[in-house]
């Protein structure tokens, strides 16, 4: 079985402001695809550029709005790909990641991408329901 | 009992390991899910690279991959989760124009970004489908 996760906020509806062919989340086979979270505006979708940490900080507040709305939660994140846009950035990434996720960290690879409309950070994860 | 993993028959001309000579198994298997190796536009007769638009190669690799997930049993609406990778990002809506022709209602969550590609290609797609 597929189930779309709907947008727990209107703002989180990335394919209603942006148009990308998306569903927010998908819950199959015990776990929850998660499309690429974007640093955007919960509320409004308006994009929230800034610094990598900021940008950060607001992906992991969506991620955490979409999760628990799914019944799942950032501590039942399985794995984490996290694209940023240099990998000089790296260190920077790792001092926010580690608020959100201190215990028992999931799977995790980090690379180097352009990102679309020039964020610095996106993540893509998979979590448990 | 089935077993836990399992390499799935694909179509021949796809079969990377064939076409290419690389390790690599265009499905597999694994618990409820299938997981399709990322694709590049390949003519599916010749097993040929096709160099095309962003958009001409999406169409390409969209057509195969639906012929390989029903080759698998699977098909298009059962997919959970794509990756797009793009030569750049600006030519995501030319994909995403495209891309939303194949995808049923409700779409499968994704990912998009933009990476260097081998061989020149402009698209390559992977995706995770329920079996």
């Amino acid at each position: 079985m597929r189930e779309v996760i709907a947008a727990p906020l209107p703002g989180l509806d990335l394919r209603q402001h942006y148009g990308h062919h998306q569903s927010p989340a998908i819950r199959a086979g015990g776990l929850i695809f998660c499309s690429g979270m974007l640093p955007v505006d919960p509320e409004t979708g308006e994009r929230r550029h800034g610094t990598l940490t900021s940008e950060a900080h607001v992906i992991f507040g969506n991620l955490k709005l979409l999760l628990e709305s799914a019944g799942s939660s950032l501590d039942r994140l399985v794995q984490v790909h996290a694209l940023i846009y240099d990998s000089i950035e790296y260190d920077v990434l790792n001092r926010v990641y580690r608020q959100y996720v201190a215990n028992g960290p999931p799977a995790r690879t980090v690379w180097t991408a352009q990102i679309e409309a020039g964020f610095k950070v996106q993540l893509d994860v998979i979590a448990a329901t | 009992m089935t077993p836990r993993r399992e390499i799935v028959a694909s179509v021949r001309a796809l079969d990377a390991g064939s076409s290419f000579g690389r390790s690599v198994s265009m499905v597999v298997r694994g618990g409820d899910f299938l997981f399709v190796s990322s694709l590049a536009a390949v003519d599916p007769h010749s097993g040929e690279h096709v160099r095309g638009t962003t958009a001409s190669e999406t169409r390409q690799i969209l057509t195969n991959l639906e012929h390989l997930l029903e080759a698998a049993g699977s098909s298009l609406d059962k997919v959970v989760k794509v990756n797009v990778l793009l030569h750049t990002m600006l030519e995501a809506p030319n994909m995403n124009e495209v891309y939303a022709r194949f995808f049923p209602e409700p779409p499968p969550a994704r990912t998009v970004c933009g990476a260097r590609l081998p061989d020149g290609a402009k698209v390559i797609i992977e995706c995770t489908a329920l079996a």
